[in-house]
């Protein structure tokens, strides 16, 4: 019978999860350090300024430590609940500070590093990999507006100022890209339509 | 049903999506959000597009966060930090998921997270700050403080985790693969947690903390028909240690564990709460 040493390692991130909110010091240090790059990812894809981008991501972590109760695994893994957590704190402070996240000009960048890569990112899923898929395969103005409202935080409207279009145009990319993503993600579903 | 200002389906898939990535605003989002209120097609649209936008998060390239950020984050949680460096990154590949080493996990800087206000202490989840001093009793009293605040709070918002701190049957009814357990002395006093997964891996963890000893103790599962089985052994250093087995046998019908010292003495046992 083997053991698995003095930490959280291999343990299933619930395990760890709970550990932190548990007040446990070990499989806190392994929670945070599974997750990190992560966390600290998704903040510094929204906000520019790196010690800003660490501050959310600090904040971040204190959420979950604080909330680890609340999580439900029926709705989705600890990973996506993480990276939720991140993702609203780090739009929330852009919106207060009333300032543009990330230049627009840096979505090339940004949108190439989410659709190649895939065993950089370790999402292992079939689905996620059609996700990654599909937002390729979109034309770039939607996958240009997708990512601003999605990953940025921008309406419509900010898009639309961004890109120098029409509103009604933003929206038509905004919610036709969304369309395409869905169906590839969830494929039973957007076939039931 | 509706009235001259409500939404109607197709407005409403027009700007489901942006609904769904928390970009609608004003009365657009009012009415997009009365609407769903009386229609379910049109919440479980949006609910596919939510989850198709947290999925999208997902994609992000990972980075590497600034040194130090992993002790600031346990300074920022109020606790102990290890006291080792933290492990560099490797230049080319993902480090998820990072694992800790049972070297580094056995090394924490003593009395480290004793002092001042860190955000989040004075919440009710926050483990509670310590004065300076003693070596590992106050290490040990902010540990099982901590320990009892969160499994309080784990009890309480059960969601859709099998978790519980006592024998309630209630909090053992909802589904999912885990389950802890506080370790209790003989005199009832909390000296550890215990975790057990019963997902697709099985898992059997545990952390003690019993303020002083040293040497090797026996951990012994009860099944729910009272037979007993010894899982395995470990070490106990300044009456502190942790361990894990993959394999912590009928983990489907334990009733609790216990620990015991060489002589055959129960030093703390646990009760699941689904027993």
């Amino acid at each position: 019978m083997g053991t698995v040493g003095t930490s959280g390692e291999r343990l299933p991130d619930e395990a760890l999860l709970a550990g932190l909110g548990a007040g446990d010091a070990e499989l806190a240090v392994a929670f945070v350090r599974r997750f990190q790059r992560v966390v600290f990812g998704v903040a510094r894809a929204v906000i520019s300024d790196p010690t800003t981008a660490e501050d959310v991501a600090q904040h971040a972590f204190e959420q979950a430590w604080r909330h680890a109760s609340l999580y439900d695994s029926r709705r989705g893994s600890v990973r996506t609940w993480l990276t939720t957590i991140t993702h609203n704190l780090a739009i929330d402070v852009v919106r207060a500070r009333s300032a543009l996240p990330m230049d627009p000009d840096d979505l090339p960048v940004l949108l190439s590093a989410m659709t190649d890569n895939p065993e950089r990112v370790a999402v292992a899923n079939d689905s996620a990999k059609g996700l990654r898929q599909a937002l390729g395969r979109l034309p770039a103005p939607q996958a240009r507006a997708v990512a601003m409202s999605g990953i940025y935080g921008m309406t419509a409207q900010q898009v639309a100022d961004t890109e120098g279009i029409p509103l009604g145009t933003a929206k038509t990319r905004i919610r036709d890209g969304m369309q395409k993503l869905r169906s590839a993600y969830l494929p039973e579903e957007a076939g039931d339509e | 049903m509706s009235e001259p200002n409500d939404m109607t389906c197709a407005e409403l898939a027009d700007v489901a999506a942006e609904l769904a990535l928390g970009v609608l605003t004003g009365r657009e989002r009012a009415l997009a959000v009365a609407h769903l209120e009386g229609c379910d097609a049109c919440r479980e649209d949006v609910r596919q597009l939510m989850a198709t936008s947290e999925q999208l998060l997902e994609l992000l390239p990972p980075a590497e966060p600034p040194a130090g950020f992993e002790t600031r984050v346990l300074e920022r949680l109020g606790l102990p930090a290890p006291a080792l460096a933290e492990p560099p990154a490797p230049a080319s590949e993902d480090t998820y998921p990072r694992l800790i080493s049972r070297r580094e996990a056995s090394q924490w800087r003593p009395g480290s997270a004793g002092s001042g206000t860190r955000p989040g202490a004075d919440q009710p989840a926050a483990p509670p700050a310590r004065p300076g001093g003693t070596r590992r009793p106050g290490r040990i009293r902010r540990a099982l403080a901590a320990a009892a605040v969160g499994l309080a709070l784990i009890a309480a918002g059960l969601g859709g985790w099998r978790i519980g701190a006592g024998p309630s049957p209630a909090a053992s009814s909802a589904a999912g693969p885990l389950t802890s357990a506080r370790l209790l002395s003989a005199t009832h006093q909390g000296v550890g947690n215990i975790f057990l997964y019963s997902g697709a891996e099985r898992w059997l963890y545990m952390s003690v903390d019993l303020g002083a000893g040293d040497g090797t103790v026996t951990c012994q599962v009860v099944s729910t028909d009272g037979r007993v089985t010894t899982i395995g052994k470990f070490r106990l250093t300044g009456g502190y240690g942790g361990w894990g087995t993959p394999d912590p046998g009928n983990i489907g019908t334990l009733r609790g564990a216990r620990l015991l010292s060489a002589n055959g003495t129960v030093l703390a046992s646990a009760s699941f709460a689904h027993w």
